[in-house]
């Protein structure tokens, strides 16, 4: 039952993705607010996409933000899989409809040198496999109708992932301060999200070592080369057809993303 | 024509005894001159019981803050020596109606600036700047005020504290900023929130003192304004500001 429920709502996603349609929430099919059975979905595409032959470039985590935890109602962050064809060069410009329902997030980016494989990972296993920094714009999209998302449907929906877009400046960490760094994500010169470093679970670091660990648990351990999007570091931006979105985060320099009208 | 002798006593009184007060605009009509003609008034019977006027404020500098209030126009207020809160000090809580901290930085003046000043003249005419805190406090019932209510109001200004001065020397248009209660994060933020660098925070506060004919002068601190929603104070709460490369500013509130 179950089993059937999550290859139908894995299927229903992978349209949408393709077709560029969206569809209405999946959690009503599956058990309430069962991340577990959410995952099961999400890797069942993973293992689809993998087999076609995309291929993964790091991971991102999502509900890295206290405000955010709360709305969905949970009190951890979640996780999906980035892969090499999300990626858009700075300033490249983004296709209409490349992205349902396209929003902005400004991240840090980590890049790693080291496998993290071990179990019983610390902070030290990460900082040691951490090669640099960059800074990131994170456009991610639903393929929910009207982001009608519970956590089911996010972490189902690979955590509501797009495209990401990487400064290209690496920064090593003993250059940067990566919980007071302030962060500006502007659109023709404004600050529409403004936030720092700690707005990221405390620290970007605290997000990345949780995602290190959980990945180990599941048996994708993180392995050299790897990106990993820590999360947002101040509100989610709307995106509008036409915007050109700059992302500024102290001591990381800029990165942005344009929007074909 | 509104009675403005009588609302800057209104409003005066209203904050030495920590009392709300109805909105005037509920029952006499303003203009923004006229507002701002209050609040001249207002501070003018303060330096009359031996005040020294040491600066000025910056509101409504964030588009958190313009949200939270409904406005969306720049205000500012007088700064005097009686509203210094010593860095590390304590804030009696009962001199206030319902007093909110709002994190900024603040500039401290080498010279007068006048109009018209460009961003890197008013830069040259920066001492030093630092992590600074406003508290705010609403003379008004529930906070509540149109903007000629809060101009008449001193732009809500009712203190600050400064922390340690330093040289201007580095790029201040993306420090982030987080403001601390009792060790732990309420609100979190950059510089850039001050629209979009303070240092065009300064320029403005040089052109809306000059149109009020008193010009920025040498040795005023400059409030440039909050870069996040405004915190409401709680009796007993330790209040931190961090600014990256700036540092820290505290105080800690009184127990009742």
């Amino acid at each position: 039952m179950t089993e059937a429920a999550i290859e139908t709502a894995a299927r229903d996603i992978r349209t949408a993705w393709e077709t560029g349609k969206a569809i209405p929430a999946v959690r009503d099919s599956l058990p309430a607010g069962d991340v577990a059975a959410a995952y099961a979905v999400q890797s069942r595409n993973t293992r689809h996409w993998i087999a076609t032959g995309r291929r993964p470039s790091g991971r991102k985590i999502g509900l890295t933000a206290k405000a955010v935890q709360k709305q969905l109602g949970v009190d951890q962050p979640d996780y999906g899989i980035l892969y090499a064809d999300m990626e858009v060069v700075d300033g490249d410009e983004i296709a209409a409809g490349r992205v349902l329902q396209p929003r902005a997030e400004a991240e840090i980016a980590l890049v790693l040198e080291k496998d993290l494989t071990d179990r019983q990972l610390t902070l030290i296993d990460l900082i040691a496999a951490t090669a640099y920094a960059l800074p990131a714009i994170e456009v991610v999209g639903s393929r929910i109708a009207n982001w009608d998302i519970k956590i089911v449907d996010t972490i189902a929906d690979n955590a509501s992932s797009g495209l990401y877009v990487l400064g290209t400046s690496p920064v090593t960490l003993d250059r940067i301060d990566l919980r007071l760094c302030g962060m500006s994500l502007e659109k023709k010169g404004e600050p529409v999200s403004v936030g720092a470093g700690l707005a990221c679970l405390g620290n970007p670091l605290n997000a990345a070592l949780w995602l290190a660990r959980k990945m180990v648990d599941v048996g994708m351990p993180l392995k050299a080369g790897d990106t990993i999007l820590t999360g947002a570091l101040g509100p989610m931006a709307p995106i509008a057809p036409g915007d050109v979105i700059e992302a500024r985060i102290s001591g990381l320099g800029s990165v942005r993303a344009a929007f074909a009208a | 024509m509104a009675n403005v002798v009588k609302i800057a006593e209104t409003l005066d009184n209203a904050a030495r005894h920590a009392e709300a007060i109805e909105q005037i605009s509920n029952y006499d009509k303003m203009t923004l001159p006229e507002a701002y003609e209050v609040q001249r008034t207002l501070i003018r019977r303060r330096l009359d019981r031996g005040e020294k006027r040491v600066g000025m404020k910056m509101g409504f500098t964030s588009r958190a803050k313009m949200v939270q209030m409904g406005l969306s126009d720049l205000v500012w207020g007088r700064l005097t020596d009686q509203m210094v809160i010593e860095d590390g000090g304590v804030l009696a809580f009962k001199n206030y109606v319902h007093p909110r901290v709002e994190p900024e930085v603040a500039f401290l003046l080498k010279r007068p600036l006048g109009w018209p000043v460009t961003g890197a003249e008013a830069l040259a005419a920066v001492e030093a700047v630092a992590p600074a805190m406003e508290i705010i406090d609403s003379r008004y019932k529930n906070f509540k005020f149109s903007l000629e209510d809060v101009v008449a109001d001193n732009s809500s200004s009712s203190g600050f504290v400064v922390g340690p001065w330093q040289k201007a020397d580095g790029d201040l248009t993306n420090l982030g900023m987080v403001l601390e209660f009792d060790g732990r994060p309420v609100q979190i933020g950059s510089s850039a929130a001050i629209l979009g660098n303070p240092i065009r925070s300064l320029v403005a506060a040089a052109r809306l003192t000059h149109e009020a004919e008193e010009g920025l002068q040498a040795g005023w601190i400059v409030m440039a304004g909050g870069a996040t929603a405004a915190e409401a104070l709680k009796p007993g709460v330790h209040v931190r500001h961090i600014v990256e490369t700036l540092g820290f500013v505290s105080f800690t509130v009184s127990a009742g």
